[in-house]
């Protein structure tokens, strides 16, 4: 007779990652967690220890996204917990699998106001795909599967599961029980091919409108079979980027508020627009009802809450892309309409020449990624910076490029390339950065402190919170309200404190070897490059307008 | 605005009623009314609920056919009407 230890809820816990293939997790503990991080001190499951729980969430969205797999985070109760919501509404608005885990107090407390208690669970509902509060540990397993399960069915989401401190200590008494996959719930009705193929034959101006599901679906092979086969001129959405091979001659690069102009005119002129995995979001569009106004709709999705939402559909097709991309894959005659977006991406391509010795953003992130290892993964935070890196750099995969889409979350740069290169060791992991955006979580330099993580930070250095300060200059008179930043504290001694080796540049004639110097370096790396806080993001589509009105300068 | 009666059945599992209330309320419907039971032999829930809005009721049907404790979300064709304000 074997005498098997007794399974408690903190040690099933740890049982069931490792069972859904889980080797590293963040967090943070605190009193009603206490008897998981026991648990874990017993278990083979890495833990980072992050130092704030927005950080750990975050690299939680980072581990996923870079990776393909579920992104997992721990926090206890109340104040760990709802420190927790930000990673998790930015997860939820960009569809990634994370599982949060957070300790409650114990049952016989709940609902008494007890110290540290809050009402994770009740919280929740506006900012994960489903959620779990287990009061009862032989029910324990079942829902971890589930949660798993959940957060990688149809459209991928963050699941929360808040466990009493009382159900983490229990013994579980039933024997454990195999679990199934959830069926998808949703049923799909059969998707409308046909009716997609005849306007997709009938099309004389065509743009594919390339979204994050793509990535998200793992069908970049067949989309860009799809657009090898049909040769239709291509955009991308922010989290699109790197789905279409950016080297496609058709490909027109990112559409939107900060969209080429090539993208911009293309689909406001086009008369059938394919929308792959991409959502009709405010930022993409402009003003809704002058978007691509004389194009029909073909809308492929696997969330059927996504059709009509936004724009009408002519021909909705729901459901796997791997299986119904290829479906559409025809060759198409539109010669002249290829012609003409190829000659419009060559006339607006993007400008380097910049006057004076003062550093070109954009410039220096097209060095980068010229010259960044192949496999590269960049994440970033959120600004000016952001839509520079998304302009001026090139991903051949959308898990190569880790931006804060649909939440636009400043401080997710640099706890997102901690759990990128957790997850990809041996991958060059750079994080652009802003000056405003790096200390939204500055306390994670820490973690990569104590884990040597190589990780590179681009910290572009304008002494502003630069993209509201170019919205006061263009659309509030100049005023400029409390977006100076000119007291920054010095970011070379910061990082320094840290242990980790950093730089400053100022010049232009400084870019090349600075960067040599980041990518070569072996260990973690700040480069902080300063720029002329008058520097401003084109082209520029102003608010609730049609996106061919775009600004290119003041 | 529009007036609609949907009627909606779950699995009587923790919170499902403030899931569906919660989306109501965030994608854009007023909420007038509700009835809601469960049968305890088949721990199926049944929730009736009457909505006002400008917007498209299939916006809100897709929206609660998401969440996860949801078996049917039906809109109850007779019921739905015009109304002022
Ligand atoms: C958490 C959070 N708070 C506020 C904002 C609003 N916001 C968007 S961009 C921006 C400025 C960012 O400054 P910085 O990181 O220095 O980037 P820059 O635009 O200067 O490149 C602000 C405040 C946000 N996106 N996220
Ligand atoms: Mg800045």
């Amino acid at each position: 007779m074997t005498t098997e230890k007794k399974q408690t809820g903190g040690s099933v816990l740890f049982n069931v990652l490792q069972q859904h293939g889980v080797e590293h997790v963040f967090g943070y503990p605190g009193g009603a967690i206490m008897p998981i991080y026991d648990a874990l001190y017993d278990s083979d499951v890495q833990h980072f220890l992050c130092r704030h729980e927005q950080g750990a969430a975050f690299s939680a969205v980072g581990y996923a996204r870079a990776s393909g797999k579920v992104g997992v985070c721990l926090a206890t109760s109340g104040p760990g917990a709802t420190n927790l919501i930000t990673g998790l509404a930015d997860a939820l608005a960009d569809s990634i699998p994370v599982v949060a885990i957070t300790g409650q107090v114990p049952t016989s407390a709940m609902g008494s106001d007890a110290f540290q208690e809050i009402d994770i669970f009740g919280l929740s509902l506006a900012c994960t795909k489903h959620s779990f509060q287990v009061t009862n540990v032989n029910d324990l397993p079942k829902v971890l599967h589930k949660a798993f399960a959940i957060a990688l069915e149809g459209r991928q989401g963050p699941v929360l599961v808040d466990i009493p401190k009382d159900v983490q200590l229990a013994e579980v008494t039933k024997s454990l029980e195999d679990f199934s996959q959830l069926r998808n719930k949703v049923k799909l009705p059969p998707a409308n091919v046909g009716s997609a193929i005849a306007l997709l034959s009938k099309a004389k101006k065509p743009v594919l409108y390339v979204g994050g599901g793509v990535g998200m679906a793992n069908a970049i092979d067949e989309l860009r079979a799809f657009s090898d086969i049909t040769k239709i001129p291509s955009v991308s959405t922010l989290k699109g980027l790197g789905a279409i091979d950016p080297d496609d001659d058709n490909y027109l690069g990112m559409l939107g508020m900060h969209g080429t102009k090539a993208s911009n005119i293309a689909v406001q002129e086009c008369d059938l627009l394919i929308a792959v995995g991409a959502r009709f979001d405010d930022r993409v569009t402009g003003k809704l009802n002058e978007f691509a106004p004389h194009a029909k709709i073909i809308h492929f999705d696997i969330d059927t809450a996504e059709i009509n939402k936004r724009r009408a559909a002519d021909a909705a097709i729901l459901g796997d892309l791997k299986i119904n991309l290829p479906a559409l894959a025809i060759p198409l005659s539109i010669n002249d309409w290829q012609e003409k977006c190829q000659q419009m991406k060559a006339d607006f391509g993007w400008q380097y020449d910049h006057p004076g010795e003062n550093i070109f953003a954009p410039a220096v992130l097209k060095e980068i990624s010229d010259k960044m290892p192949k496999n590269s993964c960049v994440t970033t935070d959120v600004g000016q910076h952001q839509m520079w890196a998304a302009q001026h750099m090139e991903f051949d995969d959308p898990s190569n490029f880790l931006t804060s889409g649909g939440m636009g979350t400043m401080g997710f740069g640099i706890p997102a390339a901690i759990g990128a290169q957790v997850s990809r060791p041996t991958d060059c992991i750079i994080a652009v950065s802003g000056d405003g955006s790096f200390m939204m979580n500055v306390q994670e330099l820490s973690t990569i402190k104590r884990f040597q993580l190589p990780v590179k930070i681009l910290l572009i250095d304008n002494a502003k919170l630069g993209m509201v300060r170019q919205w006061q200059d263009l659309f509030f008179n100049g005023r400029l309200s409390e977006t100076d930043l000119s007291d920054n504290p010095d970011f070379i001694m910061l990082a320094t404190a840290f242990d980790i080796k950093a730089k400053q540049i100022t010049k232009k004639s400084e870019v090349s070897a600075a960067v040599e110097e980041m990518l070569d370096h072996d260990g973690p790396y700040l480069l902080q490059v300063k720029i002329d806080a008058q520097d401003n993001v084109w082209p520029l589509v102003p608010p609730n307008t049609a996106n061919d009105q775009m600004m290119e300068s003041i | 605005m529009n007036q609609y009666q949907l009627t909606i059945k779950v699995d009587d599992k923790q919170v499902v009623l403030e899931r569906i209330l919660q989306v109501a309320r965030y994608r854009g419907f007023l909420i007038n009314g509700m009835n809601a039971k469960v049968n305890t032999g088949t721990n199926i829930g049944t929730i009736e609920l009457m909505v006002k809005s400008e917007r498209p009721i299939e916006l809100l049907v897709d929206q609660i056919n998401k969440l996860i404790d949801i078996k049917t979300v039906k809109v109850n064709k007779n019921a739905t009407q015009q109304c002022d304000l």
